[in-house]
């Protein structure tokens, strides 16, 4: 894929990934899980990234980290506003810009708290690891971000993990990511497991603390719907590449790639007519089993044409809006 | 056909020795399964409606009420002789990993129930076969490809369908879907639904489907209806369409106002309604349940419980005092794909 | 390193590579690694020896008062006791009382002490109680101290016995660890289902719940034969068990206490040629216990 026609001017960008694979040994040699994505976090917008289980999308959000798992060889580079190439970093470098300039949100499911410890014993312990003495202000930061979030703040400080429901502990690890006044704030699945309730609660949340806080944020879901409500701006992966990325509403409105356009007829909806909706043929690939040439797509694409097989797709642009396609790229607006 | 008439259910709850207050998870629940028919039940987490489903697999005992299967009560009889008729009742999990042995191959999970049916009515293992190869074809899999494999091997809709092929080895009236979709891929969700749908046509099994995501309750078929349940009681209850257009009870307004609206595409319903505050399971309000959460409660709603009735702007059950119409669902907007 | 280990989280369950047969021989693995290969050939290696060992001498070993403890010479690969007898002779007869004990032993305690637990775990209401009382008070006795005791009375003859006393006062910790982990089987989806489909009882419990106790109780095994082991041949080298003839643990206490041989270096090939055999054994016991887990368990087996 080729660099972004249109290079958007650097103040208005947090987060600019470039030219992005991230490679994992098999026994069928070396497969890209991330293959040479470009992508922009947008300063003080929140940015969706959807993709099924195999995408790639949560291998990508670790990368803004630089914590892919050992037997992963990433290239390309991630550049953080205030940071530089997070790629670059190392060690000790590496480990004051995760929470200090970059709070990441685990998935409530995957119980990344600790048990054994208390809630506000592990708030402290993050704040000293990071240097910082003041264990006061570090409460009540603590504190004032609990309250904004509608928790009872000295209830939460004292409990241990499994004495929080599901939707608590969703909030309390965007506590945790926030606790350092970082600017850039990345979530992994923050809705997923919750029920409805509380995930509209879980996303009014997010929604004010990105705004009270001018943050860049950046969601990561399986779930279009909770994209397509919270986000100024989505990207879809599918099989480790972003293959339609641009204004929410307008990626909506007017899906360009044909994987879109399929997960928009997959979805179910609470309106519209039920007849239309269509399941989409096959499943998502893994790994190993992602053609190793031509569109990923292809496989499962109502529009595939021999052409596809032949080599992957370029970005085409319709204004803010790009997608990989080349049977769409040639439809009229 | 199965009908439940006021089953009730309390667990003894959790707490220390001296202090533990029992949870009343269900609280007298009336409802009906119809030959062929589509039953979905709705609520947040906590509402007892996964302890519903328990219960009408024959997983749980309830405590009062009774649960008629095929005419016969379920109360009459001793637990030892309850099995068969709870068999016809069969639990679609939502966790299709755990719901099949990681050590044994889809075939092995599928024989043996099959060997056990050929035995009992004196068929042949060849039948066995081809009975396992006639389900797997029914849900959408090709036996060739699934029978030698683990399921750690199979994508989670594959697993979720041996799941339901395996509940269909002994032919059973209902198939209890239990968030059978939550952990799926949402590109494969449909398809499960519509599997569903076809198999309530061909082999005219009922469905009762449990779920937090109402709009998957849509994509059952014709004649679905829903449950609205809070609290262990239903709290409104009629044709699934109905419901969603027009939802009468402020809890049911509050469910749909949370769904996500997509922008470019949709508009959010003008009237949307948010409950006042979490649920608290402790909680013994007097009067109506929903009340010191509700958005319009009245005086009156301390008073006594709203029993289910019909009747104003709305032709489906509720119990509430003072329902009013809101339009809270998303509507789709003008100019959109 | 392997293909499962290299490969991102979300794509750790569907990595298995389409051309290969699906349904690998599950045997290969205990020839996957050097180590495997090696602990293998030990343990067979010492397995046809306690079988064929004693055939391949006479009853009686020949005893030679002129050549008491001799170093290792051409004649006598390992030097002699101190009767003369040949000490490579002794190992060799010697290693059948240890090891058919010690299998004897493991074996009683994984058929009762599974069977128990299984059931127990099952039907904790009914049949558990009672399985569990007994667990318990097994549990209580004092193994050692118990044999020591009987052997006043008892001179343990032959390995069966002592298997025997060993493997019925040995079954209460599996018992136990079985019994915790069906519990918590029990309520897994498809144990579950396999209930609500009318599959009876027993074969639940023989067709789902074992085969995931499966790695536990095979890795537990392994463990437990280094553990009889041990027991017996530290029982030996006490002097609390009288035996007549032979084995590797006699041979320790003759050396240690008989030929000083902690002290001096006169006797060093009869102490440590038992003790080598010993501890060959039992590394290659424990580095074969971990295959347990992989034969059992499809997930972890990288094909």
């Amino acid at each position: 894929m080729t660099a972004p026609a249109k290079e958007t001017e650097t103040s208005t960008v947090a987060v600019r990934v470039r030219d992005l694979t991230v490679c994992f040994r098999t026994q069928e040699g070396s497969l890209p899980a991330v293959s040479r994505v470009n992508l922009d976090l947008v300063r003080g917008q929140i940015t969706g990234l959807v993709g099924e289980s195999g995408s790639g999308k949560s291998t990508l959000a670790l990368t803004l980290l630089n914590a892919v798992p050992a037997p992963g060889q990433v290239a390309g580079s991630v550049e953080i506003d205030e940071v530089g190439d997070v790629l670059e970093l190392r060690k000790g470098a590496l480990r004051k810009v995760r929470g200090a300039s970059i709070g990441y949100v685990f998935q409530a499911s995957q119980n990344s708290l600790n048990p054994l410890k208390r809630v506000g014993k592990q708030l402290l312990d993050l704040g000293r690891s990071h240097g910082e003495r003041d264990s006061r202000a570090l409460v009540g930061r603590a504190r004032a971000l609990l309250d904004d979030m509608g928790l009872d703040a000295t209830r939460v400080l004292s409990s241990y993990q499994h004495e929080l429901s599901g939707g608590m502990r969703q909030r309390v690890g965007i506590v945790f990511a926030l606790l350092l006044n970082a600017h850039v704030l990345i979530l992994d699945e923050p809705t997923t497991a919750l029920d409805m309730l509380s995930q509209a609660q879980v996303m009014e949340i997010i929604r004010r603390v990105h705004e009270s806080r001018h943050l860049t944020t950046l969601i990561i879901s399986h779930d279009m719907s909770v994209i397509g409500d919270l986000a100024d701006r989505m990207a879809v992966m599918y099989a480790g590449r972003v293959v339609e990325e641009g204004p929410t509403a307008s990626v909506l409105a007017t899906p360009r790639h044909p994987y879109t356009r399929a997960l928009l007829t997959a979805m179910p909806r609470i309106t519209g007519d039920i007849a239309g909706a269509k399941a989409l043929p096959g499943r998502p690939p893994d790994l190993t089993s992602i053609p190793r040439k031509g569109c990923v797509f292809e496989p499962r694409c109502p529009l595939a044409t021999p052409d596809c097989l032949s080599e992957e797709p370029p970005d085409t642009y319709a204004g803010d809006h790009r997608f990989a396609c080349f049977v769409t790229a040639g439809e009229a607006q | 056909m199965i009908t439940a008439e006021g089953i009730t259910r309390t667990f003894p709850g959790r707490g220390s020795m001296l202090h533990r207050e029992p949870v009343r998870a269900l609280r007298g629940v009336d409802f009906t399964i119809p030959d062929r028919g589509a039953v979905s039940f709705i609520g947040e987490s906590g509402c007892g409606k996964t302890t519903l489903g328990r219960i009408l697999c024959g997983f749980e005992e309830f405590d009062g009420g009774d649960l008629i299967i095929g005419g016969q009560s379920m109360k009459a009889l001793p637990s030892r002789n309850r099995a068969p008729y709870f068999r016809r009742i069969q639990m679609i999990h939502q966790d299709p990993y755990s719901a099949l042995n990681p050590t044994r191959t889809i075939g092995q999970i599928l024989a043996d129930p099959l060997e056990l049916r050929a035995r009992q009515t004196g068929a042949s293992s060849n039948w066995a076969a081809e009975r396992r190869a006639e389900l797997l074809g029914l849900v959408g899999l090709d036996p060739d490809y699934v029978v030698p494999r683990y399921p750690h091997m199979l994508s989670g809709g594959m697993r979720q369908r041996v799941v339901i092929a395996r509940a269909l080895t002994v032919d059973p009236e209902v198939l209890v879907a239990d968030e059978a979709v939550s952990m799926i891929d949402v590109s494969l969700r449909l398809g499960i639904l519509q599997l569903l749908q076809d198999l309530r046509a061909k082999v005219g099994v009922s469905v009762l489907f449990i779920t937090h995501d109402v709009a998957t309750a849509r994509y059952l078929g014709p004649d679905t209806t829903l449950y609205v349940i809070y609290r262990g009681m239903v709290i409104e209850h009629g044709s699934t369409d109905t419901i969603i257009q027009h939802p009468a009870h402020p809890y049911t307004q509050c469910l749909l106002s949370a769904i996500p609206v997509l922008r470019g595409i949709e508009q959010p319903g003008p009237d949307r309604l948010i409950p006042l505050a979490p649920l608290d399971e402790r909680s013994q309000p007097p009067g109506c349940l929903f009340q010191p959460r509700c958005p319009q409660a009245a005086d009156d709603c301390r008073a006594a419980v709203p029993a289910l009735t019909t009747g104003g702007d709305f032709v489906q059950e509720h119990a509430c005092l003072h329902p009013r119409t809101r339009s809270v669902v998303a509507t789709a907007s003008s100019g959109a794909g | 390193m392997s293909v499962t280990a290299a490969l991102p989280p979300e794509q750790l369950q569907q990595a298995v590579t389409r051309s290969r047969k699906v349904s690998a021989s599950r045997w290969r693995l205990l020839v996957r690694t050097p180590g495997r290969v090696i602990s293998l050939v030990i343990v067979l290696f010492f397995t046809l020896m306690a079988i064929i060992g004693p055939y391949l001498y006479p009853k009686n070993l020949p005893i030679n008062s002129n050549d008491i403890y001799a170093p290792p010479s051409t004649a006598h690969l390992l030097g002699t006791d101190f009767e003369g007898t040949d000490i490579l002779a002794l190992i060799i007869t010697g290693a059948r009382y240890v090891l058919l004990a010690a299998f004897i032993a493991a074996l009683v305690t994984l058929v009762i002490g599974t069977a128990a637990g299984l059931f127990a775990g099952y039907y904790p209401r009914s049949a558990g109680r009672p399985i569990m009382r007994v667990t318990d008070f097994v549990l209580a006795i004092p193994g050692v101290p118990l044999l020591m005791v009987l052997a006043t009375i008892w001179s343990f003859g032959s390995p069966q016995q002592m298997g025997l006393v060993l493997g019925i006062t040995g079954w209460g910790g599996i018992a136990r660890a079985v019994r915790a982990q069906t519990l918590s089987l029990r309520e897994r989806g498809f144990v579950e289902a396999a209930r609500g489909l009318g599959i009876p009882g027993r074969r639940v419990i023989a067709t789902e719940i074992l085969p995931n106790v499966a790695p536990y109780v095979s890795m537990n095994l392994m463990m437990q034969l280094t553990g009889f082991i041990y027991t017996e041949v530290g029982l030996f080298f006490l002097g609390v068990v009288k035996y007549s003839s032979s084995n590797w643990g006699v041979m320790l206490n003759n050396a240690v206490f008989q030929a000083d041989a902690l002290t001096s270096t006169r006797a060093l090939s009869y102490l440590l040629s038992p003790l080598i055999c010993i501890l060959l054994l039992t590394i290659s016991l424990v580095t074969l216990a971990n295959v347990g887990d992989e034969i059992f368990n499809p997930r972890l087996r990288r094909i």
